[in-house]
């Protein structure tokens, strides 16, 4: 489903991806852990290519970008398999709610306005925003513009969604609404890549984790494997700052 | 002191008439120039390749020379490079048939758009980084992402620099009187010098062009209230 072989990356001459390999199933989770600038966040912009890679190859559901010297219509054809999550939410700050989630819809996708608008408030409501179609993001929580950027990735019914640390910026009693409505979407059979920093949440709906650190893969394996057996001492050290005594419980 | 109030009246009255042209001159110059700009400013952006370094010539070269210099360079340039292609070509026209107000439409839609284009730029600029990744990440083209994500939060953002170039642009259409177009302006003169009252027909210039000044300030303030909504509110 998703394959990325050897993908590098580097910034002038600091190498921020070394040469990543990874394999995604479709319907599969799988959560990328890692200390602050390992390369997590330029992987996940490495696929839909908001990042250029150096070198290395992309397939997205059959569809392969080759990154030595893609068209753009390769990189175009490439986004268009893939949604994102941001961080910072990023929602479109002169439209609405609804607006948001109907953008890619009428202009990408070209589905006919008032489908595209009946198919946003579903997924509206399905994120628990069902009476917040006409606001704007500066009216809304930080949780609830999270929860709108949800419904706008899922709105294109990509092959994949990717998630950058979609609860990092919300204040602690926010993050919890928009696990639940991430925790919603994994048992729906959706294809996802979770950076996230939610040990417990990672733990709990990934199918496969993997830890990143110093732009390379360290380890990776089921989310038993990894929390509680893991091999290499990396792992077992940055597991150790990150959960004390299991703060981290939804 | 000897002021003919009623006269100041009588000259306000028939300034209304000149009102059109110096509209028009602000209107088409601005127009022009923001779509000069807008391309300018996007050639910058985009560091396409030679077009960028003739852009930024232009900008440095308008921007360094003075709006009545543009408008002789043009009013005089112009006719010359019009009857040479003419006669190259054997077309009847001539530069005589051109109207006088051309001169001003094109020299002053130059002069602005070298202005303008820096305002575009700064405008595009202050777009946060994260909404056009946002546009390519829903699967938009570059054009898709910047007409309908990034322009039109640039645009509220340069509104009120864009009310300022206007307002400049009317009063420094005043210039027009050079290349012999009545405007409201060089009206005033033509009805001073004719009533030998100079101080009164000014005045009535005065009052009109502050007027307008006025009323561009009200339109922009209403449209900004428009396209402003969705900066209001703010639970985050
Ligand atoms: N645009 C950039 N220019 C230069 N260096 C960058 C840029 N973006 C990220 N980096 C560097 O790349 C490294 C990895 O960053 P990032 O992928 O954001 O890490 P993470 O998401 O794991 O915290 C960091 O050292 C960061 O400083
Ligand atoms: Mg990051």
């Amino acid at each position: 489903m998703i394959k990325l072989t050897q993908i590098k990356k580097s910034y002038g001459r600091h190498q921020v991806l070394k040469g990543i390999d990874l394999t995604v199933e479709k319907g599969e989770v799988v959560a990328i852990l890692g200390p602050s600038g390992s390369g997590k966040t330029t992987l996940l912009r490495c696929m839909n290519y908001l990042e250029r890679p150096s070198e290395g190859e992309i397939t997205i559901d059959g569809f392969t970008v080759n990154c030595k010297r893609p068209s753009k219509s390769d990189i175009h054809s490439l986004r268009k398999q893939s949604a994102m999550v941001f961080q910072q939410y990023n929602l479109f700050r002169h439209k609405t709610a609804l607006e948001n989630v109907m953008e890619g819809l009428v202009v990408v996708q070209k589905v006919p306005k008032e489908q595209a608008r009946k198919r946003s408030i579903e997924l509206l409501e399905k994120v628990g925003l069902g009476s917040k179609l006409d606001a704007y993001p500066s009216q809304l929580s930080g949780g609830q513009q999270q929860r709108v950027g949800i419904a706008r990735a899922l709105a294109l019914n990509p092959k994949v969604i990717l998630f950058d640390e979609p609860t990092s910026s919300l204040d602690p009693e926010l993050v919890g609404e928009v696990l639940s409505v991430i925790r919603k979407i994994a048992r729906e059979g959706i294809t996802m890549i979770i950076v996230t920093h939610e040990m417990s949440f990672a733990q709990e709906v990934a199918g496969h984790v993997i830890f990143i650190d110093d732009g390379m893969i360290v380890e990776r394996g089921t989310p038993n494997e990894l929390f509680n057996s893991p091999k290499e001492e990396r792992t077992k050290q940055f597991l150790k700052r990150y959960t004390p005594d299991g703060v981290y419980s939804i | 002191m000897n002021i003919d109030l009623p006269f100041i009246w009588e000259s306000l009255v028939e300034l209304l008439t000149a009102i059109p042209t110096t509209l028009a001159i602000t209107a088409v110059s601005m127009l022009c120039g923001l779509a000069i700009g807008t391309v300018v400013a996007l050639i910058r952006m985009y560091k396409v390749p030679v077009l960028h370094s003739v852009a930024a010539s232009y900008v440095t070269f308008i921007r360094g020379t003075p709006m009545l210099t543009h408008l002789l360079l043009i009013y005089f340039g112009l006719p010359l490079i019009v009857d040479a292609l003419s006669a190259q070509f054997g077309w009847p026209f001539r530069s005589v048939n051109i109207p006088m107000i051309t001169f001003a439409y094109i020299s002053f839609s130059i002069t602005a758009g070298a202005y303008l284009s820096e305002v575009v730029r700064s405008g595009l600029q202050a777009v946060d980084k994260g909404q056009i990744e946002a546009a390519y990440s829903i699967g938009m083209t570059t054009r898709q992402a910047i007409s309908r994500i990034v322009f039109p939060q640039a645009f509220a953002i340069l509104l009120p620099s864009l009310s300022n170039s206007t307002i400049s642009m009317l009063h420094g259409s005043t210039l027009v009187f050079t290349v012999s177009v009545v405007d409201i302006n060089a009206k005033s003169q033509i009805i001073a010098s004719s009533n030998w009252k100079f101080f009164e027909a000014y005045i009535a210039a005065a009052a009109i062009y502050w007027g307008l000044t006025i009323l561009i300030e009200r339109l922009t303030a209403i449209v900004e209230k428009r396209i402003n909504i969705y900066n209001r509110g703010g639970v985050t």
